[in-house]
């Protein structure tokens, strides 16, 4: 379990991260989600006691991190593919880290294999891929078997068998009861592997709830329908709180009122409805609408044209 | 779950050791010895100080032999003690310190722009731990390194010396005194630069600071006009050796345990910085 309180990182005139709280629960995975920019990796380096809060605290399993007995075993981190001397070998490497816990040497041949690094483990980091990278990082990670895991943005740079793979093992080492905690601004990639999701823009946070919470919660349900009429039905729907967005000349989005409002609606008007369907916000959307006003710069994307201009043409 | 959560921690903190630091010094020499970039530092090292002190005893018997046609010459180099070989197999000593001083500071500097300190850090983040166990590895390698460098090219050197009727007596107390001193003034010379590299966080900075230090100052010392400078300057690191080794105090230079004081304090402050700076900032 991560308990953070209050935590905050300044540096100099900027606060990378502005008194941010939350709890990453065993035996779940954990999606920590913001844009670029957002504190992420510096609320992770300060979970790992390498940056120091300016103010706040941070506790890993009840204690501040660099004051358990075995750090290696109680937590493992990746917080950059990078953090690797890259003239020594991916095995040296393991090796030299894991015997500072005397972790023997079949465990380091273990999380080699584990990771897929089998055939590079003897050659120079030097030359791997960022993928392979990432497999190195997440090997050192899992090097002491520890109960907590923190990845930062394990995903990069991977290829679709390494995300498959990143996203089963992160299920499986939250199913074991383990505490997962991983960062991605990669939202589809949280919607397929996360339990619960923390928020963070501009380093504040914006959500903390189940992730169904999110896209159900936030980001508003929509009712596909088809109609023979959309104009008159457009009519007929509109009022407060419910909008009406045409997509195609006889397909509209309906959102403020659920498919039985509208049933019944085109039902007490003679309007026959061909199509009704409810559609899950997805967590891009929910995601967008949290953070619209977080982002630092925003980039203008339109999908689908507004209303009645279409709908009126013909 | 949480029950689940219990029983496992419970279980693992009864199981498995931590970063003790019989450990972190394991873990650092482990990482000393697969960089393929040190050994290479190394084994130039002992190249460069078994050929110096070859040409060094080349050009030693050719200067003798010209001294023994010239009786004057021969009476002057008497009067001295006749102690011209015995500084032979440490000729090479500038170099040593040069390239070992700088793998000092390449050492930790390397931690930083690798991005390597943040898994060691985050390994051990008792961060003196592991800075020290390093520190323990560089003087000991620096130490053992060039005494062994030292011993190998008196080894060479004699027959050549004998060549020329010189007398090299690598069991001699002064040949000993020699070994030794120059030997922890090489491990000095790295641990300075250790802490320079940890200071600086940077290779090329942290060597030029060290190249600055010992061999730009002296220079410049010796060339400022004024009383200060020059007594600055037996207090530089370099200066220190001659005092240490000399057979007599000789004028104008610090006593002995002056001198050991002085180096002392060369290491001592420089590293209690870097101690301070490392647990500090953010890695």
């Amino acid at each position: 379990m991560i308990e953070a309180k209050g935590l905050t990182k300044v540096y100099g005139e900027k606060t990378a991260v502005g008194g941010v709280s939350f709890t990453v629960q065993a035996g779940r995975v954990t999606g920590f989600l913001g844009p670029n920019g957002a504190g992420k990796s510096t609320t992770m380096r300060m979970i790992m006691g390498l940056d120091s809060p300016s103010a706040g605290s941070v506790t890993v399993n009840g204690e501040p991190f660099a004051q358990h007995k075995a750090p290696l075993r109680e937590i493992g981190a990746l917080l950059d593919a990078k953090a690797v001397h890259t003239s020594r070998t991916a095995y040296n490497h393991l090796l030299a880290m894991a015997a500072t816990h005397s972790i023997p040497k079949s465990r380091v041949r273990e999380v080699i294999e584990m990771t897929g690094l089998g055939d590079v483990a003897k050659k120079k980091v030097k030359g791997f891929s960022l993928g392979m990278g990432q497999r190195l990082g997440i090997a050192a990670a899992l090097l002491g078997d520890p109960q907590t895991i923190i990845l930062d943005e394990p995903v990069n740079g991977l290829d679709p068998e390494g995300v498959v793979w990143v996203r089963n093992l992160v299920k499986y080492l939250a199913s074991e009861g383990r505490t997962v905690f991983l960062s991605s601004h990669l939202m589809s990639e949280m919607a397929l592997t996360a339990d619960h999701l923390i928020v963070i823009g501009r380093g504040k946070i914006i959500a903390d709830a189940p992730i169904a919470e999110i896209i159900t919660g936030k980001g508003h349900a929509r009712t596909r329908v088809r109609t023979d009429q959309p104009e008159r039905l457009m009519q007929l729907l509109a009022g407060t709180g419910v909008s009406v967005e045409v997509h195609e000349r006889e397909l509209l989005e309906v959102s403020g009122l659920d498919p039985r409002g509208i049933a019944r609606t085109a039902l007490e008007n003679q309007v026959m409805v061909y199509e009704l369907t409810p559609l899950q916000a997805s967590l891009e959307e929910a995601y967008m609408e949290l953070t619209k006003d977080e982002v630092e710069y925003h980039s203008h994307i339109t999908t689908g044209a507004s209303v009645p201009a279409q709908a009126g043409g013909k | 779950m949480s029950t689940t959560t219990v029983d496992r921690r419970s279980i693992r903190n009864s199981v498995g050791p931590g970063p003790a630091f019989h450990r972190v010094l394991n873990s650092e020499f482990i990482k000393f010895r697969t960089l393929m970039s040190t050994l290479i530092l190394l084994a130039s090292t002992a190249l460069v100080m078994v050929g110096f002190a070859a040409l060094s005893a080349w050009g030693t018997g050719q200067f003798a032999e010209q001294v023994a046609n010239d009786p004057e010459a021969a009476a002057a180099m008497a009067a001295q003690g006749g102690d011209l070989a015995v500084s032979i197999p440490t000729s090479g000593i500038s170099f040593a310190q040069l390239i070992l001083g700088s793998l000092g500071v390449l050492l930790m500097s390397s931690e930083f722009t690798t991005g390597m300190a943040r898994s060691t850090f985050a390994a051990v983040p008792k961060r003196l731990s592991p800075f020290l166990a390093k520190l323990i590895v560089v003087m000991v390698s620096a130490f053992l390194l060039t005494a062994i460098s030292i011993y190998i090219a008196g080894l060479v050197s004699l027959p050549i010396v004998d060549n020329y009727d010189l007398k090299l007596d690598l069991g001699s107390s002064q040949s000993v005194k020699l070994l030794l001193v120059n030997s922890l003034y090489v491990a000095a010379v790295a641990a300075i630069g250790m802490a320079l590299g940890t200071i600086v966080r940077n290779s090329a900075g942290g060597i030029m600071s060290l190249v600055g230090l010992l061999f730009v100052a002296p220079i410049a010392f010796q060339l400022i006009p004024g009383d200060f400078f020059k007594e600055a300057n037996k207090y530089l690191p370099t200066s220190t050796i001659s005092p240490l080794t000399a057979v007599e105090h000789v004028p104008e230079t610090l006593e002995a345990w002056q001198a050991a004081l002085v180096l002392g304090a060369w290491v001592v402050v420089p590293v209690a910085l870097a101690m301070v700076l490392l647990k500090k900032r953010d890695v």
